[in-house]
C-alpha cells in the first residue's frame, strides 16, 4: 500500500501537479566553456544533469575511425549521491546505464548530420547530479542542448519526457515516487513534429491506452522544445550582444 | 525526523509555485535526507455552492470533467455561534479515526471539509477508515451528506512551512488551523461560519487564540438541535489512562463518572514497547500470528505460527491480554512447566461473570482462570526463550501437551462493528441518566463490551450495533459506544439485519451511480432480432462475433422458484453419432463492463447471499432476474461452451462463443425428472434431456473413478408458510438425478474454461483450487474412529480417502457413514479462488473434484469470480480485449482475496439464517429426535440432530444431578455419569442418542437456541 494518494480523486498528483503539467524546467547552455566544446546544465524537476560534448575530434584510437561518418559515444555518469540514499557502486557498468547509453546513441545517430564529420568522434558525457524520475527524457534534453552548444549540425531539437498511466489517466512527466507506482513510457520527439525517435516502454501498458499516453507525451515534449528554444535564443542574444560590445 | 530549512518558493507560471519539501528520516539506523518537489497552486476551489470566486478558477481533469461544487449554499444552522449560524465543519484526523461512525450518521455532520493533511494522516493510520471517508466524499452528491477534501497542502493560500523547532505534528495542526482560517475568511461575506472540531485541547486553544471557532466533539454535538440522540454515539474513550489519550482529558463528563478516583485493582499486563517487540521478533524470542479464539471456550485461543507444526495455545484472560478473535498479535512462549493440553471444558462469555457490575472494574474474583498468568513473573533471557522454542517444537511432535504462550503486543486489531444486546442485569431501571452497561455480542468468541448510554432502558431487548473504541489495561472489559438500533430481538427483520452485519454483508440498496450503469431501456431491453442487421451492429460492433443459437433446443433446469437463471443446456446428436452438448451461461459481462460503478459494486459484494427468507443480490435485480437471466421463450445473450462428446462422454472438441439463445423451457429439477421419466414424451427436447442425463452419469462415474469425493453436510431447507411467511417445516434437501445432470455439465464447463483461460493468461487466469487436507486435521477423527469403531480413514490420495469413506459402514447404523462424511467435511481445507500466478501448476489441483485445474464460470449472476472468468474467456477467444485490471497480478490478488472473504461470509450468513429459522420452527414444535454425539468434553457432549441439522451442547449439569461424580474417559472419548433416573450411563462419540429438542431463549443473551436434553 502506497503511503500516498498517487492521483487523488480531485485530480491532484502526489506533488501537487495536475495530470498534464510538466515539472519546473530550467536550462542553460555553455556552462562549462573551458571544459568542453559544448555543455549544458538542465533541471527538470529535481533531476539535475550536466552534459558535456567534446568533438568533432580525432578519435582516440585508429580502430574507431569511421570513414563514412562521425562516431558518436555517450557515457552516463550516475553519481553516487544522485539518489536519496548514497549508493556504494558507481552504476557505471550497470545494465540499466548501458541500455540508456545505447538508446541515446541510437536516437542521436538519426538526428545528427554525422556524415558531415567523417573520421571524427563526438563524445557525450552526462553527469547526473540528482535523480528524480524520468531521467532518460531529461538526458535527451540535456544532450540536445549541449550538442547545439557544440555547434554540431542536427536536423531538429530532440526533446524527451516520460508519461505514466495511472489506472486510466495518463500522467505527464513522472517523478520518482510516481515512477515506482505505475508503468511508464519515455518518449523522444523530433522538433515540433509527431515523429518519435525514441519510445521506451519498460513495463506493460495496455495497447488501447497507449494512444492517449503518447498524445500527452508528445504535447509535453513540444512544450519542452519551446522552453529550450526560448533559452537558446536568450543565450544567443546575450552572446551576440557581448560580441558587438 | 528533525531538520528544518526555510525554503524558497519559485513562481514558475501563473498560479503555480514550486517549493521543496525537505525532511530527514531515519532508516536502518542511518539518516536519510529526503527532498521532494512540492507545487503550490491557486486553482484549488473551496467547493462551496455559494462561492462566486472559485468557479472561475477551476480546471477540468483528464477526461474533461470539472470539479463538482458540493457544500450546501445554506448549510445547517448551529445554535450558539456568535457570527453566522450556518456552518461548515472542519475535522481533524483523530475525530475521523475515532468517530467515523458518527461522521457517517445521516443525522449530523452534513457539510464537512476534510483537509488533505488530515486525510493523509488517516490513510497512514488506518486504510479501512480512509476508504470509508473517501466513500463519503465520493457519494456526497446525493445531498444528504456533503463531504469534500480540500487539498490544503497544494493551495498557495493555505500551505505552511515548518518553522525551526516545530514538530511535524505541530506543523500539521497549524496547517489545519490555517485551512480553517482561510475558509472562514473566504466565506465570511456569505455569512457561513467554519467550525473546527478537534478533541486536542492545545490545538483548540491555539485556534481560539487566532479567532477561529473551535469545539471538541462533545461540545459540538451539544450544540446540535438533535444532540439528545447523537450524544450516545460519541466514542467512549478511556479517560486518562496510561495510553496517549490526550483527547477528552478536559471533558468533565467523560472523565467524571467512571474513573472517579478509584484505582482499579484489576490490571492486564502492559504490552511491550514497539522496539522490544521488533527486537524480539528479530532474535526469535517473540512470534507474530493471528489469534483464533476457540468457539467452545472464549478464554482459550490458538495462534498459528509458521515455525510450529501445531498452533500455540493461549489460555486464560490475562494471557490473552485483551486480544480479540482475529487480531494480529505478538506472543511470547511461557515456561515449559506451564504447557498444557487444550482444555476440554466449555466456557462462553455469556455465562461467565454474569454478575459483574459494569460500573466497577475492581475486584479480581476469578483466581483459577487468571492463575496461569502468574508465570509472567519468571524472568527469562532471550537465549532461554530460543531454547524453549526448540523444545516447544519437539513437544508438539511427541505428545498432547502443547506449548502455551501469552500475548505481549497487538499489531493489528480486527475491530469492526459488532451486533449484540444489552444484558438486562447490568441496567439499573431506576436511573434515567447515563449509565454503563454491558453488551453481549452475537459472536461468542468475543468478550462483552462496556458502553455508556442514556438510552439503556429503551435499548433493552433490542439488537444493537456497537463499535469498540479501546481496551485500556485497567479495564476488565473493552469500552465501546452505541451505534445503531436494529429492532426488537426475535423480530425477523432485526435478526436478518443483525446476521448480515455480523457477516459483513453489504445489504444496502444499490446506489444511484450503480443503477445508472444499467441499460436505459430497463425491462424493455431486447436482444436484437437479427444479429446481422447493420443498424444493430452499428450500435454494438461486437455483435458480429456472436453466434445465433436460437434454433437450438435449449432448456434450463433449476430449483423450483428460481428467478436468476444462470445456465441452460442443450444436446443434439451429430451425424457421426457423437453428441453436440452446449452449456449456455448468462452473458453478464455484456452488461457489466469493467471499470464502471456497477462492476466495482459487484466486485466488492463478490457474491449473492442466500438467506432463508431473503436474497441479497450481487447485481441489481434488473440484470439478475431479467436481462441476464436465461428465461424461457425470450431471446437472451449467452456465453456458450459447445462440446462434441462421444458416447462415452469423452471430449472430442470444445468451442467457446458468445451467442444469442432462446430457452424453450425452464424446468424445476422435479419437472425435468418427470419429463425424462415420462415415456410418452418423445419430442426432441426430451430426447436431448435424456441424452444429457446418460452422458452426465458417465461423466460422474469417470469423476468418481478419478477419486472425486462425495462429502456430506447436514443441509436442510426451511419451508415458509406462504401466507404468514412464518417458518413451519424443516426438510432435508433431496437430490434427484437431474440435480447431478446439471452439476456434471457445469463442472465440465468450468474445467474446460479453466484450461482455456489458463492457456491464454498463464499469470492472471482466475482459478479455484482445493488443497489436500493436512493429515493433522484428521488425527482426532481417525483416533475416534479407531477407538470406537475400529475403522480408519486413509489420506494418501483423494481416491483413497473416497474409498475409505465408503468403507466406514456400520450395519447397525446406516447413518454412521453420513456422519463420518459430515465430520470429514469439517476436517477439509476450504477451496479458494486464486490467480494462476499465485501457485505453480501442480498446486492448482482441486482435491475434492479430483481435477488438475478448475474455475467458476457458470454462475456470473451471483458470483464475481465467474464474471472475471467470463471476461478472461472473452479475451482468450478474441471477442474483446481483456481489461487491464484482470491482466494485473496485484489487482487480481486483491480481487481474489475479497471474493474468498465474501464467499466465506456468505456461507456463514446463509447457515446462520437457517439456524435462526430452525430455532423458530422448533419453538412451535417440541419433539424427541435421534441425535449423534460428535464431540465429548469433560463437562458436556456435543450432539448433532440430522433431522434439523442442528448441533447443540448438552452440559453436564443437564445430564446428571451430581456433576462431581461424572467421569471423563479421555482415551475412549466418552463420559460416564449417573443420569437423572439414577442409572449409570456412558456416552461416547458416534453414539446414537435420543434427545429432547426444544427451543429456549437464553435469559442472559436473549438468543434463541436449540436446547437438547438427553432422554
Amino acid at each position: 500500500m502506497s503511503r500516498f494518494e498517487i492521483y487523488s480523486p480531485e485530480g491532484l498528483r502526489v506533488d501537487g501537479r495536475r495530470w498534464n503539467e510538466l515539472r519546473s524546467f530550467n536550462c542553460s547552455i555553455n556552462t562549462h566553456p573551458n571544459a568542453a566544446d559544448g555543455s549544458s546544465y538542465l533541471e527538470q524537476g529535481n533531476n539535475k544533469i550536466i552534459t558535456l560534448v567534446t568533438g568533432p575530434q580525432e578519435p582516440a584510437s585508429r580502430s574507431q575511425v569511421n570513414t563514412k561518418q562521425a562516431s558518436l559515444s555517450v557515457t552516463i555518469n550516475l553519481t553516487k549521491f544522485a539518489k536519496m540514499e548514497r549508493s556504494k557502486s558507481s552504476h557505471k557498468n550497470e545494465r540499466r546505464t548501458l541500455e540508456w547509453q545505447t538508446s541515446l546513441v541510437r536516437t542521436f545517430e538519426k538526428n545528427l548530420m554525422l556524415h558531415l564529420y567523417p573520421r571524427t568522434s563526438i563524445d557525450v558525457q552526462v553527469h547526473v547530479l540528482q535523480l528524480d524520475g524520468g531521467i532518460l527524457g531529461a538526458m535527451l534534453n540535456g544532450i540536445t542542448l549541449a550538442l547545439i552548444d557544440a555547434g554540431i549540425a542536427m536536423y531538429d531539437f530532440v526533446s524527451g519526457v516520460s508519461v505514466g498511466l495511472y489506472d486510466t489517466t495518463p500522467l505527464l512527466d513522472l517523478n520518482s515516487l510516481e515512477e515506482n507506482a505505475m508503468s511508464s513510457v519515455t518518449i523522444g520527439t523530433v522538433g515540433k513534429s509527431e515523429k518519435l525517435s525514441l519510445l521506451l516502454v519498460e513495463d506493460k501498458v495496455p495497447l488501447d491506452r497507449l494512444e492517449s499516453v503518447m498524445a500527452i507525451g508528445i504535447a509535453g515534449t513540444h512544450r519542452i522544445r519551446d522552453l529550450m528554444d526560448k533559452e537558446l535564443r536568450k543565450h544567443g542574444k546575450t552572446r551576440v550582444e557581448n560580441l558587438t560590445n | 525526523m528533525a531538520s528544518v530549512q526555510q525554503l524558497r518558493r519559485k513562481r514558475i507560471s501563473d498560479g503555480l509555485t514550486v517549493t521543496q519539501k525537505v525532511f530527514v528520516r531515519s532508516r536502518n539506523g542511518g539518516a536519510q535526507k529526503v527532498v521532494r518537489e512540492h507545487y503550490l497552486r491557486k486553482d484549488i476551489p473551496c467547493l462551496s455552492r455559494i462561492c462566486d470566486v472559485c468557479p472561475n478558477v477551476i480546471v477540468p481533469n483528464a477526461v474533461g470533467e470539472l470539479p463538482k461544487f458540493v457544500l450546501a449554499a445554506s448549510p445547517q444552522e448551529l445554535e450558539g455561534l456568535s457570527a453566522g449560524k450556518r456552518h461548515y465543519v472542519v475535522v481533524d484526523a483523530n475525530i475521523i479515526l475515532q468517530s467515523i461512525d458518527l461522521l457517517e450518521n445521516p443525522h449530523c455532520f452534513f457539510d464537512v471539509i476534510v483537509p488533505q493533511i488530515v486525510l493523509d494522516e488517516v490513510r497512514n493510520k488506518s486504510y479501512p477508515i480512509y476508504t470509508r471517508i473517501r466513500a463519503l466524499c465520493r457519494d456526497s452528491e446525493d445531498d444528504v451528506k456533503r463531504f469534500i477534501v480540500f487539498h490544503n497542502e497544494f493551495s498557495e493560500y493555505t500551505f505552511v512551512d515548518r518553522t525551526v523547532q516545530e514538530s511535524i505534528n505541530d506543523r500539521n495542526d497549524r496547517a489545519i488551523r490555517r485551512t480553517v482560517e482561510w475558509y472562514a475568511g473566504h466565506l465570511k461575506a456569505k455569512e457561513i461560519s467554519v467550525v473546527f472540531v478537534t478533541n486536542d485541547r492545545l490545538n483548540r486553544q491555539e485556534a481560539l487564540k487566532s479567532g477561529l471557532v473551535a469545539k471538541s466533539l462533545s461540545e459540538y454535538v451539544d450544540m446540535l438541535p438533535n444532540s439528545e440522540e447523537i450524544r450516545d454515539l460519541i466514542p467512549n474513550l478511556a479517560p486518562s489512562s496510561g495510553m496517549s489519550n490526550k483527547m477528552l482529558q478536559d471533558d468533565p463528563e467523560g472523565a467524571g463518572a467512571s474513573s472517579g478516583g478509584k484505582i482499579a485493582e484489576f490490571c492486564f499486563p502492559e504490552y511491550y514497547s514497539t522496539s522490544r517487540i521488533m527486537g524480539g521478533m528479530k532474535n526469535g524470542s517473540l512470534y507474530q500470528g493471528s489469534i483464533q479464539i476457540s468457539e467452545y471456550n472464549f478464554l482459550e485461543g490458538t495462534v498459528s505460527l509458521p515455525n510450529f507444526k501445531k498452533p500455540v495455545l493461549v489460555l486464560g484472560q490475562k494471557n490473552l491480554n485483551r486480544s480479540f478473535n482475529g487480531d494480529l498479535v505478538v506472543v511470547e512462549l511461557l515456561p515449559q512447566a506451564e504447557w498444557k493440553a487444550p482444555s476440554t471444558v466449555t466456557i462462553d462469555s455469556e455465562h461467565f461473570n454474569v454478575n459483574d457490575n459494569p460500573d466497577n472494574d475492581g475486584e479480581d474474583d476469578d483466581g483459577e482462570l487468571s492463575g496461569v498468568a502468574s508465570g509472567s513473573a519468571t524472568i527469562m533471557s532471550d537465549k532461554d526463550r530460543r531454547l524453549l522454542a526448540q523444545s516447544a517444537i519437539q513437544a508438539q511432535q511427541s505428545n498432547k501437551v502443547q506449548p502455551t504462550a501469552r500475548v505481549v503486543g497487538i499489531t493489528r486489531r480486527s475491530w469492526r462493528q459488532y451486533v449484540g444486546q444489552i444484558t438486562p442485569t447490568s441496567v439499573d431501571p431506576q436511573s434515567s441518566g447515563t449509565q454503563n452497561v454491558f453488551v453481549i455480542l452475537m459472536d461468542k468468541c468475543l468478550p462483552k463490551i462496556r458502553i455508556r448510554t442514556r438510552l439503556a432502558k429503551q435499548l433493552l431487548n433490542k439488537r444493537i450495533v456497537i463499535s469498540v473504541d479501546c481496551w485500556p489495561e485497567n479495564y476488565r472489559y473493552p469500552l465501546g459506544h452505541f451505534v445503531r438500533d436494529l429492532g426488537e430481538i426475535e423480530s425477523a427483520q432485526a435478526e436478518t439485519e443483525a446476521l448480515l452485519l455480523e457477516h459483513d454483508v453489504e445489504y444496502r440498496p444499490f446506489s444511484k451511480k450503480v443503477l445508472d450503469c444499467l441499460p436505459s431501456e430497463g425491462h424493455n431491453w431486447k436482444a436484437p432480432v437479427d444479429i446481422t442487421d447493420a443498424e444493430e451492429i452499428s450500435k454494438d460492433p461486437l455483435l458480429t462475433n456472436r453466434k445465433d443459437f436460437r434454433d437450438k433446443l435449449i432448456c434450463s433446469i433449476d430449483p423450483p422458484g428460481c428467478v436468476d437463471i444462470d445456465d441452460a443446456l442443450h444436446a443434439k446428436q451429430l451425424p457421426n453419432g457423437n453428441w453436440e452438448v452446449g452449456v449456455h451461461i448468462a452473458d453478464v459481462t455484456h452488461f457489466v463492463k469493467p471499470g464502471t460503478a456497477l462492476d466495482s459494486e459487484g466486485a466488492s459484494r463478490g457474491t449473492s447471499v442466500y438467506l432463508v427468507d431473503k436474497r441479497i443480490d450481487m447485481l441489481p435485480m434488473l440484470l439478475g432476474t431479467d436481462l441476464c437471466s436465461l428465461k424461457p421463450y425470450v431471446d437472451r445473450f449467452a456465453f456458450s461452451v459447445i462440446w462434441e462428446l462421444d458416447n462415452n462422454a469423452h471430449i472430442v472438441a470444445v468451442d467457446f462463443t458468445k451467442s444469442v439463445i432462446r430457452s424453450r423451457e425452464a424446468f424445476s429439477y422435479e419437472k425435468a425428472q418427470n419429463r425424462i421419466d415420462d415415456e410418452t414424451a418423445t419430442d426432441e427436447l426430451t430426447q436431448g434431456m435424456r441424452a444429457l442425463l446418460q452422458l452426465s452419469k458417465k461423466l460422474k462415474q469417470k469423476r468418481l473413478d478419478a477419486g472425486a469425493l462425495n462429502l456430506a453436510s447436514p443441509e436442510v431447507k426451511v419451508h415458509m408458510d406462504s401466507e404468514t411467511s412464518d417458518p413451519n417445516e424443516v426438510e432435508i434437501k433431496k437430490l434427484l438425478d437431474t440435480n447431478s445432470l446439471v452439476e456434471e455439465f457445469m463442472l465440465l464447463a468450468n474445467i474446460s474454461v479453466a484450461r482455456k483461460i489458463y492457456d491464454a493468461f498463464p499469470q492472471t487466469a482466475m482459478l479455484r483450487r482445493h488443497a489436500p487436507p493436512p493429515s493433522t486435521n484428521f488425527e482426532l477423527l481417525n483416533e475416534m474412529l479407531q477407538v470406537k469403531k475400529g475403522m480408519s480413514i486413509s489420506l494418501e490420495s483423494s481416491k483413497a480417502l473416497a474409498d475409505s469413506l465408503d468403507r466406514c459402514e456400520d450395519p447397525n447404523d446406516p447413518y454412521l457413514n453420513t456422519l463420518v462424511r459430515i465430520m470429514s467435511t469439517r476436517c477439509m481445507m476450504a477451496a479458494q479462488y486464486f490467480h494462476a500466478g499465485a501457485f505453480s501448476y501442480v498446486d492448482f489441483r482441486h482435491y475434492g473434484l479430483a481435477v488438475d485445474i478448475y474455475t467458476h464460470f457458470t454462475s456470473p449472476i451471483r458470483r464475481y469470480c465467474d464474471v472475471v472468468a467470463h471476461r478472461q474467456l472473452a479475451g482468450a477467444i478474441g471477442y474483446e480485449a481483456l481489461d487491464l485490471s484482470h491482466r494485473d497480478k496485484q489487482k487480481m490478488e486483491m480481487i481474489c482475496r475479497n471474493i474468498n472473504k465474501r464467499h466465506r461470509n456468505a456461507q456463514f450468513a446463509g447457515r446462520a439464517s437457517i439456524e435462526y429459522y430452525v430455532g423458530q420452527v422448533m419453538r412451535n414444535n417440541e419433539s424427541t429426535e435421534t441425535g449423534y454425539v460428535i464431540k465429548v468434553f469433560n463437562n458436556g457432549i456435543a450432539v448433532l440432530v440430522p433431522k434439523f441439522g442442528v448441533e447443540g451442547l448438552i452440559r453436564l449439569e443437564n445430564l446428571t444431578e451430581n456433576p462431581q461424580n461424572a467421569e471423563f474417559v479421555e482415551d475412549k472419548f466418552s463420559l460416564r455419569f449417573v443420569d437423572m433416573n439414577g442409572q449409570s450411563r456412558e456416552v461416547g462419540v458416534f453414539d446414537k442418542v435420543e434427545v429432547q429438542l426444544k427451543s429456549v431463549l437464553d435469559p442472559a443473551t436473549s438468543k434463541r437456541k436449540a436446547q437438547l436434553l438427553l432422554k
